[in-house]
């Protein structure tokens, strides 16, 4: 029922089987083009027969800006996932495991030292997809979220960082065994 | 400069002083202007002068406005290299005037004379940057190829790669003249060869070389030959060991490839793509562990289409099979997901090979090996939430003796082998999901003679299932179904184990058991799809009974699942048609439809909504609001969104698609929806439009022949209808989808009414007004030919009545007609003789008027099981309702912008020359008195709605209704019982009939502050 290939810009058309689902996010279009523009290869869809999107990831490749160069928070030179997604009916079927693999593969190709991303500290499904593949918790960023996905009461909700070390950081330098226990502020992720 | 903020102020030069630099950063433009003029005296430096002029720019009166744009035509004039400072100051200061002025013809071409004499300065990308904001290719392609000249040694290789992509874009843009397209294709078309020859001959390709050498170079090139070259070439390319397709695919680079497979199969090229598919996935066998990257569904299904079609179909079979069985060997080291698509890959080519060819079996009836592989994928895939929609388009192609043998004996011996209850619940789901597929598969029937002893047959066919009389779909299949699915509704509510199993599955069986029941339903209501000259309101011949209760198994289901898409999208649509707007937009709201999918899914709640509900836009401030910050965000420059971070980033293919999108963008239809919409909803109110719709920013570049897209996403609905026929969203839409020509007629009717609303400003007193009366006459008239022409041009289509409801082609053809009327009458001074086309014109339009309102007030026919109260018939009309309005306003409006000209004229030229005839002026009296007549009617139409709703006692009325039928037949009775039992009863559905009731009084509300004058 799937096909893999690169995301184009009419699959905006397409995507309702994934944004329909509260679970994902939608964003200006702005934000989508920029990393069609930026960074093609790291934005991968899977379709349907019926060219409906049924799962996409969306990537990037970048370090921290320099002036960050001599601060303990500095990035060096990653890939990171900025979405990914795959509609409820096509879930658990290693389209999200297939879609992150191709990222990674892209990463290596570029010299990324690692993967990372933000995840809900409450998105569970998301926290044991990432575990399964390798990723850890390198640092939680206390209130990264300006809302909390399930719980009314509460106006803001922690992120997990998570990594997976890429081929190039062969002393598994940027990862942590107990990132839980790793606090940081929103501001100083950039 | 940055791009993407809004024209930030540029800094001065340093050399500048102090005193100066704080003025002009403050704003303080009239020291500016003084410090600035002081220096230029005393300096001499131009610079100044232009500081100067930016400031006066600044300032609020117009002519000083205007002195950057004097000095910049100065500047081009002059011919000599610009300063790039002054070029930074002046682009800042007029960028009010940048949307208007053109920027080809200004500061672009100015931009490129400075690239060309600093063509090594790291500033002149800046300029590239500038012209590509203000989308100048001309300039653009200039100084690209200035800069590729200037930098030939360089390892940025992106400096050939503009100019060659910019002479591209503008070869087959609109900013190319014609003279000039023919060479820059070949120019761009050269350069791209010689680069693909030297990668080609060349052993290695250095990072200097002007060969291809990155992923997106290769694209570049495979594009701009398919656009601008010959097919051999392309097909020579494709092939090339180190330029095709295959040897990017073996590089991890899909892209290539998966654009090849389109292009061929435009051309019909099957022969090679049969190969291209099976070298491509053969690739995935040849290495040393399997390759399953190249497992996509698309590709195998190209490769059996292919393999159909090639000259020996045997032989490529026995291929397609051999290849198809390695996959199937190794299958249990892929992916889950590729593991999938090998066993589509088997049902697809099970399918699509003659049953000749196919591996004998012995006759089984209708137990052929394509029963026998749905069979085999559904035992593995039966409990997945896609399973319906993986095996559907296989299953709607059996003949019936197959799907008998797959429902009785497949199915059947699934639902035996399985012990597991909650199992068999799901396999009874997809049974009956199943069941119903093939109730609208015309092979599951037989025709029946139309005559029989003598005697007329109501029924068409012979069900083959039930063998009883049927229309399409089987009334007696439906009403069978209904029943059973309800009873296992029962056996799971009866049930606490399986209803404890329930969260952990794929899917809620009881959600697609109410789909099963609620879609029979409206199939048995007789609802039909809204293709074509529909009647009034499509729920005009349909049981009202049986649809509200199609309605209400529907709602009470998404309580129980509120996150199911499909279902919610379903009843979003048909509240829609019930007259619920308000209930429709409690239901719309939860899937939060924002931003950038707005334009692919708000026509799914919005399209026709003023004409539904116009009092949505009283009781949702802002209602649209989204959706047009959405466009204004999107399309607020000229330029592609996020064009130069593809330029800068060298993502070629990228650039080619931003430019496509674009431009698509700025022809959605949803777009033009969203303006109509609004337009229509503040005119019933008596609100204040924004400017004529034809000088918004969004409708600059639309003319007749600009084509209109629709890209509404019906992806999500929830579609049980068998592949031959249309899909569920023709059902339950109000009427045709968005097209090209809907939206042609809008924007063409909204010209229309913005002319006849036009009021000259109160102080306006032109200075000779007799010239100025002609050269508004000469508007008028050339306007009204103008709407004219392309009105008829569109309504005169053949196709065009399949776009538009019947009410939506009455008001059209009524405003094509008054806009000939007008034009004949205004163009007929009293010197010219009587024009006799607008009386004969008058009385078309009054016949197409009485012929609407007809349609409207008429009452439902009688003769369905249920009888509906009265006010049904005005809810489900509500579409029709706005057209009788509109079209008796548009008459109006008409009739009395001709009287005031009538009378301006009189006014003015006392001879009485230039006043109309007698006769045109009797004939708009008459025009007015049949709409003022109608409007005053329909009043007291909503009046008596309002009214009618407002009485006591509805809550009972309805129930009644719905669930008070006098069954005639015992199958009937118990599909009666069987929706009760399904909602939990009479009672249960209490709730739900104040909220439908709740909706129509608001929907009357809203009516009642219409305007009718
Ligand atoms: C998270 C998500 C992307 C996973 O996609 P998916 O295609 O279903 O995941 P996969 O099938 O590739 O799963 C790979 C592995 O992850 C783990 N996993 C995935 N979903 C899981 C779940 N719901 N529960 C437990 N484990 C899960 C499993 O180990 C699984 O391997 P297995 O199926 O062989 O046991 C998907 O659930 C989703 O789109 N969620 C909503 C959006 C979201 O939360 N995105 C993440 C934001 S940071």
């Amino acid at each position: 029922m799937a096909n893999f290939r690169r995301f184009r810009p009419e699959d905006l058309n397409k995507l309702s089987k994934c944004n329909l689902d509260p679970l994902t996010e939608t964003y200006e279009l702005g934000f989508y083009l920029q990393y069609y523009a930026k960074w093609p290869s790291l934005f991968q869809v899977a379709e349907d027969q019926n060219g409906n999107i049924i799962g996409y990831i969306m990537g990037k490749l970048e370090s921290s800006p320099d002036v960050y160069k001599f601060s303990e928070h500095y990035l060096p030179w990653h890939a990171h996932i900025t979405a990914v997604t795959v509609a409820p009916e096509a879930r658990r079927l290693g389209i999200g495991k297939l879609l992150t693999e191709q990222l990674e593969v892209a990463a290596d190709a570029n010299d990324a030292f690692f993967v990372d991303l933000f995840v809900r500290s409450t998105n569970h499904k998301a926290i044991t997809f990432y575990k399964s593949m390798g990723y850890s918790i390198y640092r939680v960023v206390k209130d990264y979220y300006g809302d909390h996905s399930s719980d009314p009461t509460k106006d803001t909700e922690d992120a997990y960082d998570m990594r997976k070390p890429m081929k190039r950081d062969v002393k598994l330098e940027h990862i942590r065994e107990n990132g839980e226990k790793f606090e940081v502020d929103p501001n100083d992720v950039w | 400069m940055s791009f993407y903020g809004r024209h930030p102020r540029p800094a001065l030069k340093n050399s500048v002083d102090v005193q100066l630099q704080t003025a002009f950063s403050d704003g303080n433009w009239p020291s500016v202007i003084r410090l600035a003029d002081k220096r230029f005296k005393s300096l001499k430096d131009p610079y100044y002068e232009a500081i100067k002029i930016s400031a006066e720019s600044q300032l609020d009166s117009a002519a000083e406005k205007c002195s950057v744009l004097v000095a910049i035509d100065a500047l081009v004039k002059s011919k000599t290299v610009p300063d790039y400072d002054v070029l930074e100051l002046y682009e800042w200061a007029a960028r009010d005037f940048l949307e208007d002025i053109d920027y080809a013809d200004t500061l672009g071409p100015l931009r490129a004379r400075w690239v060309k004499a600093n063509p090594k300065s790291p500033l002149a990308v800046q300029c590239l940057q500038s012209c590509l904001e203000y989308w100048d290719l001309v300039s653009a392609q200039q100084i690209s190829a200035t800069l590729d000249k200037a930098n030939v040694n360089t390892t940025d290789r992106r400096y050939m790669y503009w100019s060659v992509l910019l002479t591209f874009l503008l070869s087959i843009s609109p900013q190319c003249t014609e003279n000039s397209r023919k060479i820059y294709s070949l120019l761009a078309l050269k350069q791209l060869e010689r680069a693909a020859d030297i990668t080609e001959n060349s052993p290695k390709v250095e990072p200097t070389d002007r060969g291809l050498l990155t992923e997106e170079e290769f694209y570049l090139y495979f594009r701009v030959l398919r656009t601008l070259g010959f097919k051999e070439d392309y097909l020579n390319r494709l092939e090339s060991p180190k330029l095709g397709a295959l040897s990017q695919l073996k590089a991890d680079r899909k892209v290539l490839f998966w654009e090849s497979l389109d292009v061929l199969e435009s051309w019909g090229e099957w022969d090679r793509i049969f190969d291209l598919c099976k070298q491509a996935l053969s690739l995935g066998l040849d290495g040393e562990t399997p390759e399953f990257y190249v497992c996509d569904l698309r590709i195998w299904k190209k490769l059996v289409a292919a393999a159909s079609k090639v000259a020996n179909e045997e032989s490529a079979l026995e291929e397609v099979q051999s290849i198809l069985n390695r996959f199937i060997a190794i299958k249990d080291k892929a992916n889950a997901m590729y593991r999938k698509n090998i066993s589509l890959a088997l049902l697809e080519t099970t399918f699509r090979f003659p049953a000749t060819l196919l591996t004998p079996s012995p006759d089984h009836g209708g137990l052929t090996p394509r029963v026998i592989q749905i069979g085999l994928f559904l035992e593995n895939y039966y409990d997945r939430l896609a399973a319906f929609d993986d095996v559907k388009d296989y299953v709607s192609q059996l003949s019936f003796e197959e799907a008998k043998a797959f429902t009785e004996i497949v199915l059947s011996k699934m639902l035996e082998e399985n012990s597991d209850k909650t199992k068999r619940v799901i396999l009874k789901a997809l049974e009956y999901k199943i069941r119903y597929l093939l109730t609208t598969c015309p092979q599951t029937l037989s025709h029946h003679p139309s005559v029989v002893d003598g005697e007329e047959q109501a029924k068409p066919y012979r069900c083959r299932f039930c063998s009883k009389l049927a229309s399409l779909p089987c009334e007696h299949c439906l009403k069978q179904m209904i029943v059973e699915a309800a009873d296992t509704h029962k056996q799971i509510a009866n049930d606490a184990e399986i209803k404890d199993a329930i969260p952990k599955l794929d899917r809620d069986p009881r959600l697609d058991l109410s789909l099963v029941i609620g879609n029979a339903l409206l199939k048995l209501a007789g609802l039909k799809p809204q293709t074509g000259d529909i009647a009034p309101s499509p729920l005009r011949d349909v049981d009202s009974g049986l649809f509200l209760r199609a309605v209400v198994v529907l709602d009470s289901q998404l309580k129980e699942t509120p996150s199911d898409t499909g279902l919610r999208l379903l009843l979003v649509k048909l509240y829609l048609l019930l007259g619920c707007a308000s209930y429709a937009q409690q239901i719309w709201i939860p899937m939060d439809v924002k931003r950038t999918i707005q334009d692919a899914l708000s026509p799914l709640f919005f399209d026709r909504i003023g004409s539904l509900s116009p009092g949505l836009f009283q009781s949702t401030r802002g209602l649209m609001d989204p959706l047009r910050s959405y466009y204004s965000n999107s399309l607020r420059d000229s330029c592609p969104l996020r064009i130069w971070d593809a330029f800068s980033a060298g993502s070629y293919s990228s650039i080619l698609d931003l430019t496509e999108y674009d431009s698509r963008l700025r022809r959605s239809s949803t777009l033009m929806m969203t303006l109509v919409e609004e337009r229509r909803a503040t005119r019933a109110f008596g609100g204040k439009l924004d400017g004529d719709i034809e000088v918004s920013p969004f409708t600059e570049d639309i003319g007749d022949n600009t084509e209109l897209v629709n890209k509404t996403d019906y992806g999500s609905f929830t579609n049980l209808e068998g592949s031959q026929g249309p899909p569920i969203q023709d059902f339950v839409r109000l009427g045709p989808d968005l097209s090209n020509v809907r939206s042609h007629l809008s924007f063409l009717t909204e010209q229309y009414l913005d002319l006849l609303g036009f009021k000259p400003p109160k102080d306006y007193k032109p200075a000779k007004a007799n010239e100025a009366a002609i050269r508004d006459r000469n508007y008028i008239i050339e306007t009204l030919a103008r709407l004219n022409n392309s009105l008829t041009m569109f309504l005169h289509k053949s196709e065009t009545p399949l776009f538009l409801t019947s009410a939506e082609m009455t008001y059209n053809t009524v405003v094509s007609l008054l806009s000939a009327s007008l034009l004949t009458s205004i163009s007929t001074s009293r010197a010219d003789p009587v024009p006799k086309a607008v009386c004969a014109i008058g009385s078309s339009v009054r016949s197409a008027f009485a012929h609407l309102r007809t349609s409207f007030y008429t009452p439902l026919p009688t003769g369905s099981s249920s009888s509906p109260p009265d006010i049904y018939s005005s809810v489900i009309n509500f579409h029709t309702m706005s057209y009788v309005r509109d079209t008796a306003l548009a008459m109006k409006y008409s009739a009395a912008f001709v009287i005031s000209f009538h009378e301006k004229e009189l006014a003015r030229d006392r001879t009485g020359k230039s006043s109309l005839h007698k006769e045109v002026i009797a004939e708009m009296k008459a025009l007015d008195a049949v709409a003022t007549k109608a409007l005053m009617e329909l009043k007291k139409h909503v009046q008596k709605m309002k009214e009618s709703l407002g009485e006591g006692g509805w809550l009972d009325r309805m129930l009644d209704w719905v669930f008070g039928l006098e069954e005639d037949d015992e199958q009937e009775d118990e599909v009666a019982k069987a929706v009760e039992q399904v909602i939990g009863g009479r009672a249960e559905a209490e709730e739900w009939v104040s909220k439908v009731l709740e909706s129509w009084r608001e929907g009357a509300k809203g009516w009642g502050m219409v305007r009718m004058e």
